[in-house]
């Protein structure tokens, strides 16, 4: 099920009432439990097992790898949970594209094997509940925090349906202890849970889907080189179609969350006013940069083993976070992207080491991962807002690698924005470059604007008559524009 | 804890949207417009799931626009007592539908396709594409999806603005009169919204407005004109359009053998339209091979004259008081000419 549909309406109207009517909590964990499986299995039913496959598996392995004292036996409970885990996640993610380089790789070697290509459908959010659940798995393991003994609790954290498939990738201790006591919303969470879930769906089914996706598609879609003003047009709307469908399903998310009283973590705070990599990485996809953190980058050193281990870490950190998105070798060459820019930042940041330290909170080891954003960074200033535009830019190059489906059509949309193409053609109209232009202009300055504050502060700041006609016109369109039940982008991941 | 501001922001955004569309809503009825749905994806398939009644009760139309507004459904089934399925799309090839319809091994009824030379014997993406992503559609259908199609038929059965080929925001901004770029794809007039309302059974009908304006008209006859010019494929000619005839006649035998019955009809045209069409695609090199080869039954408009008698208003669809009329004839030559009956008809008495 998608946030912007109408059975999405209907769906969660009817749990609402469920969850504020004069029940039990037990039997209102057991409504959302029930509700959100209804949630994934309205996608695909079959699928379900899956989620209970991993739900059951990471529950039982989850107490056993904190209660067992043996070494050995506590090792081979957390292989069983990566197993189980990942041997998922790659079978249905990677399967396809595992064959297809094998494939190639021997045909390379000479031998003639050309294996039926496998029709494997990719269960939803198959890598965001992956994740959730090898997080609690591998705090258990290393006792970070005390085993769920609830198996229903434990199946809302892994189910919750408005983290579901999407995320934000949500861990135990943000989630489990708001399902120990009972709690629905009061009168400011509902109603600034509808207001998030009002400028989400604005965000995704206005500006994404009827605003920018047909000039993104059509660009990137072209088997031709194109016109300089059409390449960078058409990957300035893909890169607000990806921020829009994203953070508005996150921002949804929220809002859905908060309108049944529970508080899930933000994922998006203004990433295209971000001033550099580390600071794009603690904007963008918050919760996934956080896991990658503490379960990828810290596990294989960090900044813990010296300055050329840290650079090879980063890299590993990025390279397997953009196979996380896609499996395609695009996703790769956008992850080294990322990866080589804070590379290029750390060894900035090395060399101005001392005037960082003096006057920034940086951790030393911030570099490429989340940390608190430096106070220089805070600064409103002409110097930083040219800084946010220059990040901007090179952020623009790497979705050229996310969104073209192989590397010719990426070829050939950099070679149109960087040279200049006799007779490049000419794809998108007038409207569309108007559309582009003011969206893309507007984003970049209410990014800057909001960068330091968050949304429903600003809302509360505000006068309610002002408030109350930003909330209508912000309706109006959404209802206007009738675009419904499209995917999100990040469900593929 | 409580939120006064949030609560009156809320009130007042709530008031605010009522009154804008409910006004935006009394305006389009006002101007005459009447409910029309969209013809996309969700309708397609409700309408394909519909097609395996008995073989004596349903007939399924497959093809381009043309059958869309020549055949009118309703005089179909009022007169045969019929199930008519419109599975027609506007500018595409019928074969990916016929091929889809043919190997579904429970599908077992009469089809009625629409022969548009151009639309009918091509392989461009831009004619092929559509039908593929519908019948993908069709079968790909979540629970979700099925379910939010039914919300949104039962609202937009209630309100005109609704309509989201035309009154949606993204129809809106395309109709804006901002100037066209140099080298960019547009048409030379928008399609005018009068040319063409659809029917939550995926009939299309002009406006009574349409027919009388000679300049809407012309604005159409434009568009038709202009993609006659874009259009630089070449007719399909010798191995080419064997491999067409091969492919058909699979998907016709397959339907016969279960029972069902394939039907060609060649709608009316005028003007350029006809034209163009019989000069790149000769009768009978195209439609004559066409029966023969598949050895399926035909009806040639030419061929007939309760069908060629017709004012085409932009050379390429009839008008409802004309398609009624057409629609009642062709039923008349599928009868008496044809062999075909229809068990379930009412008394009918032609005139």
């Amino acid at each position: 099920m998608v946030f912007n549909s109408y059975t999405f309406i209907v769906f969660f109207i009817i749990v609402l009432v469920l969850h504020n009517l004069p029940l039990p909590w037990k039997v209102k964990k057991i409504n959302l439990l029930i509700a959100s499986y209804i949630f994934y299995a309205a996608w695909n039913p079959p699928f379900i097992l899956l989620l209970w496959l991993a739900t059951v598996v990471d529950y039982f392995v989850g107490k056993g790898l904190y209660n067992q004292q043996n070494k050995n036996k506590r090792k081979l409970l957390l292989v069983i949970s990566l197993i189980g885990n990942l041997g998922m996640l790659i079978f249905f993610k990677y399967g396809t594209f595992l064959l297809e380089n094998f494939t190639t790789l021997v045909n390379a070697l000479g031998m003639n094997y050309h294996p039926a290509k496998p029709s494997i459908i990719l269960p939803a959010g198959i890598s965001f509940y992956t994740f959730t659940t090898l997080c609690y798995t591998i705090d258990m393991y290393k006792r970070k925090s005390k085993p769920i003994n609830s198996m229903l609790d434990f199946s809302l954290f892994v189910t919750f349906f408005p983290h579901l498939v999407a995320g934000p990738i949500v861990r135990p201790p943000q989630l489990v202890p708001q399902f120990e006591s009972p709690r629905t919303a009061n009168q400011k969470q509902m109603l600034q849970g509808l207001l998030l879930v009002t400028l989400g769906l604005f965000m995704k089914v206005v500006l994404a889907d009827s605003m920018l996706s047909a000039s993104a598609n059509q660009v990137f879609g072209s088997k031709e080189m194109l016109s300089t003003l059409d390449a960078w047009m058409g990957v300035l709307a893909f890169s607000g179609q990806i921020f829009f469908d994203f953070a508005g399903y996150s921002t949804c998310a929220v809002g859905v969350a908060l309108c049944l009283g529970f508080v899930l973590p933000q994922n998006f705070l203004y990433p295209y006013a971000a001033i550099g990599f580390s600071d794009f990485w603690r904007r963008w996809h918050i919760t996934l940069s956080a896991w990658l953190r503490d379960y990828l980058y810290i596990p294989l050193g960090g900044n813990r083993n010296g300055k050329f281990r840290t650079y090879i870490n980063l890299m590993i950190t990025m390279l397997l976070g953009g196979l996380w998105h896609g499996a395609n070798w695009t996703f790769v060459v956008w992850g080294a992207l990322h990866g080589f820019y804070l590379w290029v930042e750390k060894i900035i940041t090395d060399i101005r080491h001392d005037k960082v330290k003096a006057i920034s909170v940086t951790p030393a080891g911030a570099v490429g991962v989340l940390g608190p954003v430096p106070e220089i960074l805070k600064k409103r200033n002409a110097s930083n807002f040219m800084l946010a535009l220059f990040t901007f830019f090179l952020i623009n190059v790497t979705w050229v690698f996310f969104r073209a489906p192989n590397f010719t059509s990426a070829w050939h949309l950099l070679t149109s924005m960087f040279s200049h193409v006799p007779k490049g053609a000419v794809l998108l109209s007038t409207l569309s470059i108007i559309k582009i232009s003011v969206i893309i202009f507007f984003v970049v300055i209410f990014h800057w604007l909001m960068r330091n504050t968050r949304v429903l502060i600003v809302a509360e700041k505000l006068p309610w008559w002002l408030l109350g006609i930003i909330w209508s016109v912000l309706l109006l369109l959404l209802i206007w524009s009738q675009e419904s039940s499209s995917s999100f982008i990040y469900f593929q991941f | 804890m409580e939120a006064p501001n949030l609560k009156k922001a809320g009130i007042l955004a709530l008031v605010l949207v009522v009154i804008v569309i409910g006004s935006w809503e009394h305006y389009l009825r006002h101007k005459g417009y009447n409910i029309a749905y969209d013809d996309g994806d969700g309708l397609w398939a409700n309408k394909r799931a519909m097609v395996y009644e008995p073989i004596d009760k349903a007939t399924v139309f497959i093809g381009s626009s043309r059958n869309k507004y020549d055949i009118d459904i309703y005089t179909w089934q009022s007169i045969t007592g019929d199930h008519p399925i419109q599975l027609a799309l506007e500018g595409d090839s019928p074969l990916p539908v016929l091929d889809d319809l043919s190997a579904d091994i429970k599908f077992k009824g009469k089809v009625i396709v629409d022969v548009t030379e151009r639309l009918f014997f091509t392989t461009r993406s831009n004619n092929v594409d559509e039908p593929k992503e519908m019948v993908a559609y069709y079968k790909e259908r979540t629970p979700t999806q099925r379910f939010s199609f039914k919300v949104n038929h039962l609202l937009e059965s209630q309100f005109v603005f609704l309509d989201k080929n035309n009154f949606s925001l993204y129809a809106i901004l395309e109709k804006l009169n901002v100037p066209k770029r140099k080298g960019a794809f547009a048409e030379p007039y928008e399609y005018p919204i009068e040319a063409g309302r659809i029917t939550f059974d995926r009939q299309n009908i002009m406006m009574d407005e349409f027919l009388s304006d000679t300049t809407l008209r012309n604005h159409v006859k434009a568009i038709w004109n202009f993609y006659e010019k874009r259009n630089t494929e070449l007719p399909a000619k010798d191995t080419r359009l064997d491999s067409f005839l091969i492919a058909i006649k699979k998907s016709c035998d397959k339907i016969k053998s279960r029972g069902g019955d394939v039907l060609f009809v060649h709608t009316p045209s005028a003007g350029f339209m006809l034209d163009g069409e019989n000069k790149n695609f000769p009768r009978e090199d195209y439609w004559d091979r066409l029966l023969t080869f598949t050895n399926c039954k035909g009806i040639h408009f030419a061929d007939y004259s309760p069908l060629n008698h017709f004012e085409i208003p932009e050379f390429s669809h009839l008008g409802r008081p004309d398609a009624i009329i057409w629609t009642r004839n062709l039923i008349q030559i599928l009868q008496q000419e044809k062999g075909w009956t229809f068990p379930h008809k009412k008394n009918y008495c032609c005139k």
